[in-house]
């Protein structure tokens, strides 16, 4: 709008140079996506011909059925949507009534506490992990879902109340008023009318929820030594370890396969967690 | 009139129906039992002679002599800091020159703009493990690598992006900016979005060029979402341990070897539960150390 009695031939040159400088910006996000795809496509003597075969001639969906068949793949998916899913859940519903009070109810010590709870948020994984290893161990929830879970709740809920507590600020109070003075309680107010009003926060909590926990590595590669309760995120590592020349292609595939679910969860539903993410950030 | 109280009370007299504890509770408990009661927990195992394989613990001071006096953490710590503030300067200003292409480009409608946005994202979903894995690849010194063999075709020398120490400090430093830089990006988007446009319209009247306008302006407006991001990005470079196992475990030698991965090395590989707490005691110290400082330099009296 600033630029619109002088728009000319230097705003199209200032255009050009916008272009021009993204250009290799996108080139090497994309760059490095695309190079795995490249290689999870070609046989293995295609693999040996490097970049000269980025196209390849004779491509192969072969390296994905073989890694989901023969090396377990389907099983890490599966562990993975059940932990990622059941962590994300458990974590909105833990956070969501503090997140209201801290939204709604003005008490002493709530600036403290909610700073409190980022500060939480900062403290490493390998901090705390190390004594909860001996809790999980003497309870007998080592090897155990249900253990890792309990952890992926964990390390979840910190950043979810801050999520939960800015989507309930949006709601106007004005329409819990109305439910007060109809006699309703807070509990009751919470469940029937924030709660569905807040419906678009919640939904984004628990993606922003889903895709942290697809990326959890040092919860489940700590929990879980034994390889069919394993998620794929431990499970390409292992893989990655034990690959060699001749196997880069059904790596790539794996590889591939760890990251598409996240992917498409993102690019589909990008708007929801792009607004998630600023949200936190206009807030500071 | 007098049919409408309520609405004139102010809001802590519609809680008189109790207060914010029950709330509280189901997050009280988690922090206490899954961050707080651990915390402490750790701190005691520092003080002893624990071992992961459960032999009886006795209090010692034997860790903290062990682990602080090891010829190993003088390069751990010297790694750690090199990959933490080469990381969160890199994706920091890559960040922050993507969201100012990507809002001047929204602001004068030019198309591609929220692709843009989705491909850098895009980098940012993706699991650790396989970021590590992923450029693992890419650097792979085989004849077939992709970089090496892009470098062959355009006709230069390969590079030993994993095998020299210098050259793998630099490779996990570009794989963790490449995953990292959206979150700066997406951040630092939200905050130039809320830059007042009439700034700019004075400026353009003081006839100020582009450089004077991004100093003057943008930089001096930008500066609570610049520290905020600063401390929030560093805390997750300074506990970032996966990409580095996935990429280079730490090697060659030690050459990579961060404090997170020594840590975890330390209980999981040596089986030392006292030594790691030790460790990880001080990555907690260090992440605070830092937060506060920079935290140090926010405006006061904006308390939002």
């Amino acid at each position: 709008m600033s630029g619109t009695m002088v728009r000319g031939r230097g705003a199209r040159i200032a255009d050009a140079a916008t272009y021009a400088a993204l250009l290799p910006i996108l080139a090497f996000f994309l760059a490095p996506i695309l190079w795995l795809l490249s290689l999870s496509l070609r046989t293995q003597r295609e693999v040996f011909l490097g970049a000269a075969r980025f196209i390849p001639q004779e491509p192969t969906l072969a390296n994905f059925t073989r890694v989901l068949t023969q090396s377990g793949f389907g099983t890490y998916l599966w562990n993975s949507v059940q932990l990622s899913t059941l962590g994300a859940l458990g974590a909105v519903a833990i956070a969501a009534p503090a997140a209201y009070a801290f939204s709604r109810i003005r008490f002493r010590g709530r600036p403290a506490l909610m700073m409190g709870i980022l500060a939480v948020q900062m403290v490493s994984g390998l901090v705390v992990l190390i004594p909860l290893y001996r809790y999980m161990d003497r309870l007998g929830l080592l090897e155990t879902h249900f253990g890792t879970m309990l952890l992926y709740i964990s390390a979840g809920v910190p950043v979810t109340v801050w999520l939960l507590k800015i989507a309930f600020d949006a709601v106007p109070e004005v329409l819990e008023e109305a439910a007060f003075i109809d006699g309703l309680g807070r509990a009751e107010t919470f469940v029937r009318i924030t709660l569905p009003l807040a419906a678009p926060g919640l939904v984004s909590a628990v993606i922003l929820n889903l895709i942290l926990n697809w990326s959890q590595f040092l919860i489940p590669f700590i929990m879980l030594s034994r390889d069919a309760k394993w998620p794929i995120s431990v499970a390409i590592h292992n893989f990655s370890g034990a690959a060699t020349a001749s196997t880069t292609q059904l790596l790539a595939a794996a590889c591939l396969m760890s990251i598409l679910p996240a992917l498409i969860v993102f690019v589909v539903l990008q708007r929801l967690i792009v607004g998630a993410l600023t949200s936190g950030a206009v807030k500071g | 009139m007098t049919a409408r109280p309520e609405v004139t009370h102010p809001p802590r007299s519609r809680l008189g129906r109790g207060g914010p504890f029950p709330w509280l509770l189901p997050v009280g408990l988690t922090i206490a039992l899954f961050y707080l009661i651990p915390i402490l927990d750790a701190l005691r195992l520092a003080f002893t002679d624990a071992s992961l394989l459960g032999r009886e613990a006795r209090f010692s001071l034997d860790a903290f002599g062990a682990m602080l006096g090891s010829p190993a953490l003088g390069t751990v710590l010297r790694n750690t800091g090199v990959y933490v503030v080469a990381s969160v300067t890199g994706q920091m200003a890559l960040g922050l020159v993507i969201a100012l292409l990507v809002v001047r480009g929204e602001r004068h409608r030019l198309p591609g703009m929220v692709a843009v946005r989705t491909i850098v994202l895009a980098a940012w979903v993706i699991p650790g493990i396989a970021n590590g894995v992923l450029w693992q690849m890419l650097f792979s010194e085989a004849p077939f690598g992709a970089v090496n063999s892009t470098l062959r075709l355009i006709g230069l020398p390969p590079v030993a992006w994993l095998s020299d120490p210098g050259m793998a400090m630099v490779s996990v430093i570009l794989a963790t900016v490449w995953q990292g830089t959206a979150y700066s990006m997406i951040l630092l988007y939200a905050a130039l979005r809320t830059i007042d446009e009439t700034l700019y319209e004075a400026a353009a009247v003081d006839a100020a060029t582009p450089l004077e306008r991004f100093w003057f302006i943008t930089l001096p407006e930008l500066r609570s979402a610049l520290l905020v991001n600063a401390i929030l990005v560093m805390v997750m470079t300074l506990n970032t341990f996966d990409v580095v196992i996935a990429l280079t475990g730490g090697g060659p030698g030690r050459a990579t070897e961060v404090l997170a991965l020594h840590t975890y090395t330390t209980v999981f590989r040596g089986f030392d539960l006292a030594g790691g707490s030790v460790l990880a005691i001080l990555l907690l110290m260090i992440s605070m150390l830092a937060a506060i400082g920079i935290a140090a330099a926010l405006p006061r009296g904006e308390g939002r």
